[in-house]
């Protein structure tokens, strides 16, 4: 008995020794911590969406989230977040929040229940996340923005707001979150204060604001689409000043412009199949378009002077990632993606 | 003709028309109209009675793939069906009632979920294109649901409920009252189901899948004299069902559509013609709600005003000329058209020529103008000729078309008024061998598409149709049927295959939804007063990407049935095993389909 006793400590303890040599190798956190992620919506109607990986090694993974857990992610992944060692995946159509671990994609739990229904987008602030979630389409009173307790993953307050809430951005004590409309068309930026957790007040848009963004100096640029169906208006961008004080720029009534971002002291947008660069700050819209890139895209981002942008093609087969080279704009790659890829997902 | 009426089909006994010895007669032009096998040579016609149709609780839809190897893609189940025949889309098969076309105005289709079988007393199917006669959309083929008036001294009462798995029931009653001059016929269905069924091999259910569908039908004859004729047909329809669930998605949304169609025929027979002018008003609604509790999201209904008018001139014993008018007009209206309207007519000839009793040709041409796009002038040639006593040869070309619906010119938004009618043309060649009750028929055929419309993303918001694809469809279909009988045991084989390949030609794949196999067997056995049958189907893979990346698995499905008759023939009980093997499958993708189930239905008759 003794004799045993000894030999498991000894073997304890030889255990303990290896784990600590393998610490200092500094161990791997799980396949995908080099590289990106982007998220595909999956078949409208039927089916389930799906996480490709990009290797920073030039390896293309597909559906790794299916991969590891051997389970569909949910219908219409609309996007996803990176907080602490997570990855917080938006399901819109499964009414959930699959939360994983970012470097493995192991499942840890999802998030669902009456706390989620069609959810949009997420951001976070430190052990807080906030997701946009749209209720009913067709109820204009029960939108709300869900406050995740990020340790719990659990749901710990609610906030109502107006009808369609969809991208956010947090600045300083606020909340500001883009009232889109959902399936109408809303023309309203509302601000929360973050420690209340209560609504603070709303700064009136265009119609649709679809992207919010800031820039350097600490002003906001609210994109917003303008309504285009059943009527239409034109599309506008506006500079908001820690004051709230507003500067409007006005695209023509046929122009919808989406996908706005903040790099390196400009704005960039895309516009009919074009994507526009603007010093933020200039007086007015650019008029012309950056060359060499075409395409309507389903998501772009701009990341470390390239631009990223997804085509969906048919949306009912595989669709692509392009990366631009802005400066040039000369293509530079195309990577395969899953189905109607939605959203561009970089570790920082 | 009686040639016809008279045969006594047994379950599975379809009578294929391959004959072309059948009487010439213009009695026989008149109750088939355009489905006639005289107007159809070169074609394979099918011609299904009602003997079979009402004991069926089936959908059409259902009915004809069990029994006739035909491919539809269901939404889960009783959700809502489209038809893929010979690799063509789902509104590339006209569905006809009483000869009036009554796919959708709005969307082009037929929802074959909500036609229940039973009411009808004939359905007849015609393979291939065959626009010259039958309009707009009649590219793989042709469905008729036929009701036939007899003039004849009856009375008749048939009686048919079901109970079944998943808190299904239906009852239906058909009576007839008909006299020398006389002719009246009401049809009453109702069917509801929770449909809950289980997903198997998940912890989940076929949640809001609940479905209930009403249907009336009526038809009215009067034999104002030996030359002429009144018939008046009603049929309203209103399905209410909720949609189904996915694996990965909850539904709270629901369907509701509803199909009121009234016909008034006069037909006139004379010596060498015969004249037949048909008045008809279809109206349809559709109305989808994204959650079941609150207003609509959208509704849009259209009303179609028909007048078609046909004249055949029996030129000689050999030869008959037949010329057509329709006209419609056609009103669309609801939350994603403004009211929107459209006149649209057209004009055909036939020649049907009787070479000699071995040779039979018919050709046809057709042409019309429409206030929203320019119809094109199409043709069609068909022949048949017999090779020996057994051996019949069918061959027919045909160009044909398939006019824009009101979704895809002016839905709100994306809808393209300057869009154009697809157009097609199709070839195929058969052989029909008869020996006996045993029979052998093998087709083969080839489609080719241009101009189709798709809806495509003209940004993430906004979808536009434009006529933009072209297939290629390139197919063969197989059939076998015997009958045999000792003592008194009767025994019927009838197996079907059919192979298809449906290709995009941008990209040479098959497209999605289109199996490349379909093939089905139905064995009956009957001894005395008790009847058995086995139903076996093979469903090959589907790819569900345009691509062909991914595709549902190939499955085998096995219904089993047993009846027995009592009280002099006059009442039946039998029961019904679905799904014998408990296979999990799904026709759509993420929508399961259901397991083993059961169903008892009792059937009664009194003359």
């Amino acid at each position: 008995m003794k004799k045993l006793n000894f030999t498991l400590l000894l073997t304890i303890l030889l255990i303990i020794t290896s784990c600590s040599d393998d610490d200092d190798l500094v161990l791997a956190k799980g396949d995908y911590e080099n590289g990106y992620f982007i998220s595909n919506q999956g078949p409208f109607q039927n089916g389930s969406g799906a996480i490709t990986f990009v290797g920073d090694d030039g390896n293309v993974e597909q559906n790794i989230y299916k991969k590891v857990n051997g389970e569909d992610l949910g219908n219409i992944v609309q996007s996803m977040t990176l907080a602490g060692d997570n990855a917080y995946i938006i399901v819109n159509n499964s009414n959930n929040v699959t939360v994983a671990n970012r470097y493995t994609m192991e499942k840890i739990t999802i998030i669902e229940g009456d706390d989620i229904k069609l959810p949009r987008f997420m951001v976070t602030n430190g052990d807080k996340g906030y997701v946009s979630n749209w209720g009913d389409p067709l109820n204009p009173d029960d939108d709300f923005v869900a406050v995740i307790d990020l340790n719990s993953n659990t749901v710990t307050n609610k906030i109502p707001v107006g009808e369609g809430p969809e991208e956010m951005l947090i600045k300083g004590s606020n909340l500001y979150v883009n009232l889109k409309g959902g399936w109408s068309v809303n023309d309203q930026v509302v601000m929360i204060d973050l420690a209340a957790e209560t609504v603070e007040g709303a700064i009136t848009v265009g119609d649709a604001p679809d992207s919010i963004v800031e820039d350097v100096n600490g002003d906001i640029w609210v994109l917003c689409s303008g309504e285009t169906w059943p009527g239409e208006t034109a599309g506008t961008l506006y500079r908001i000043s820690s004051s709230l004080a507003k500067i409007t720029y006005d695209f023509q009534t046929s122009e919808h412009p989406t996908d706005l971002n903040f790099y390196d002291g400009n704005l960039y947008y895309a516009l009919n199949g074009s994507v526009y660069k603007m010093i933020a700050g200039a007086s007015e819209l650019p008029s012309e378009s950056i060359q060499g890139i075409s395409g309507f895209f389903s998501a772009m981002k701009v990341y470390n002077g390239e631009l990223y942008a997804t085509d969906a093609k048919d949306y009912v087969s595989e669709g692509e990632l392009k990366i631009y080279d802005l400066a040039s704009g000369t293509l530079t790659e195309t990577i395969p993606t899953g189905i109607v890829p939605g959203d561009i997902v970089f570790q920082d | 003709m009686k040639h016809f009426i008279l045969i006594s089909f047994f379950f599975f006994n379809l009578a294929g028309f391959s004959q072309i010895d059948s009487l010439n007669t213009l009695d026989e032009v008149v109750l088939y109209g355009k489905f006639s096998p005289e107007l159809n040579t070169g074609y394979q016609v099918e011609y299904i009675s009602d003997s079979i149709l009402k004991k069926q609780n089936l959908s059409l839809g259902n009915f004809l793939e069990n029994y006739r190897n035909f491919y539809f893609k269901q939404n889960g189940n009783g959700m809502v069906s489209s038809i893929s025949l010979r690799g063509t889309g789902a509104s590339q098969t006209g569905v006809y009632w009483n000869g009036i076309a009554i796919n959708s105005s709005l969307n082009g289709q037929t929802d074959f979920n909500t036609i229940p079988v039973n009411g009808f007393d004939a359905l007849e199917i015609r393979r291939g294109g065959g626009s010259t006669l039958l309009g707009s959309g009649a590219i793989g083929g042709a469905i008729n649901l036929s009701d036939k008036i007899t003039f004849q001294n009856k009375k008749s009462l048939f009686l048919q409920s079901n109970i079944g798995s998943f808190e299904s029931f239906n009852g239906s009653i058909s009576g007839v009252l008909s006299s020398q001059n006389y002719f009246a016929k009401v049809f009453l269905s109702a069917l509801s189901s929770e449909n809950d069924y289980p997903y198997l091999d998940t912890d989940i259910k076929n949640e809001n899948g609940e479905i209930k569908n009403y249907s009336i039908q009526s038809v009215l004859g009067w034999k104002i004299n030996g030359d002429n004729q009144l018939e008046f047909y009603s049929s309203f329809v209103d399905n209410d069902r909720n949609t189904s669930r996915t694996i990965t998605a909850m539904s709270n949304a629901k369907l509701l559509n509803r199909n009121n169609r009234y016909l008034l025929a006069w037909k006139n027979f004379g010596e060498k013609y015969n004249s037949v002018l048909k008045l008809a008003y279809l109206g349809e609604k559709y109305t989808y709600s994204f959650s079941k509790d609150l207003d609509a999201s959208s509704v849009n209904e259209s009303e179609s005003f028909i007048g078609k008018y046909n004249f055949t001139y029996l030129i000689n014993s050999a030869i008959n000329l037949s010329a057509g008018l329709e006209y419609t007009h056609a009103i669309g209206e609801g939350n994603n058209l403004t009211k929107v309207k459209q006149d649209d007519a057209e004009a055909y000839v036939l020649l049907h020529h009787k070479i000699s009793s071995k040779f039979i040709y018919n050709l046809s041409a057709r042409k019309g103008v429409s206030s929203a796009y320019d119809i094109p002038l199409i043709y069609a040639a068909d022949i048949n000729y017999r090779i020996s006593d057994r051996i019949d040869l069918k061959a027919n070309y045909s160009t044909n078309f398939r006019l824009p619906t009101f979704n895809d010119l002016y839905w709100e938004p994306g809808g393209n008024p300057d869009l154009e009618p697809e157009n097609s043309r199709s070839a195929e060649i058969g052989l029909n061998f008869k020996k006996n009750d045993f029979k052998i028929d093998a087709t083969t055929y080839l489609i080719k598409s241009k101009d189709q419309i798709q809806w495509i993303p003209l940004s993430g918001d906004i979808w536009k149709p434009q006529n933009i694809n072209s297939t290629e469809s390139f197919g063969m279909e197989l059939s076998a049927e015997e009958k045999l009988e000792f003592g008194n045991h009767q025994l019927q084989l009838h197996a079907q295959y059919n192979y298809a390949i449906s290709k995009n030609k941008e990209n040479n794949k098959q497209l999605i939804y289109v199996p490349k196999h379909k093939a089905n067997a139905n064995l009956f056995y009957q001894i005395k007063k008790l009847s058995v049958k086995y139903n076996l189907q093979h469903i090959g893979s589907v790819y569900t990407t345009t691509s062909n990346s991914q595709n549902l698995d190939a499955y085998w499905l096995s219904n089993f049935g047993a009846d027995y008759k009592f009280l002099n023939n006059d009442l039946q009980i039998g029961v019904q095993i679905n799904n014998l093997f408990n296979e999990n499958y799904q026709s759509v993708a993420y929508r399961p389909m259901p397991g083993r189930n059961f169903n008892i239905n009792i059937n009664y008759k009194i003359d």
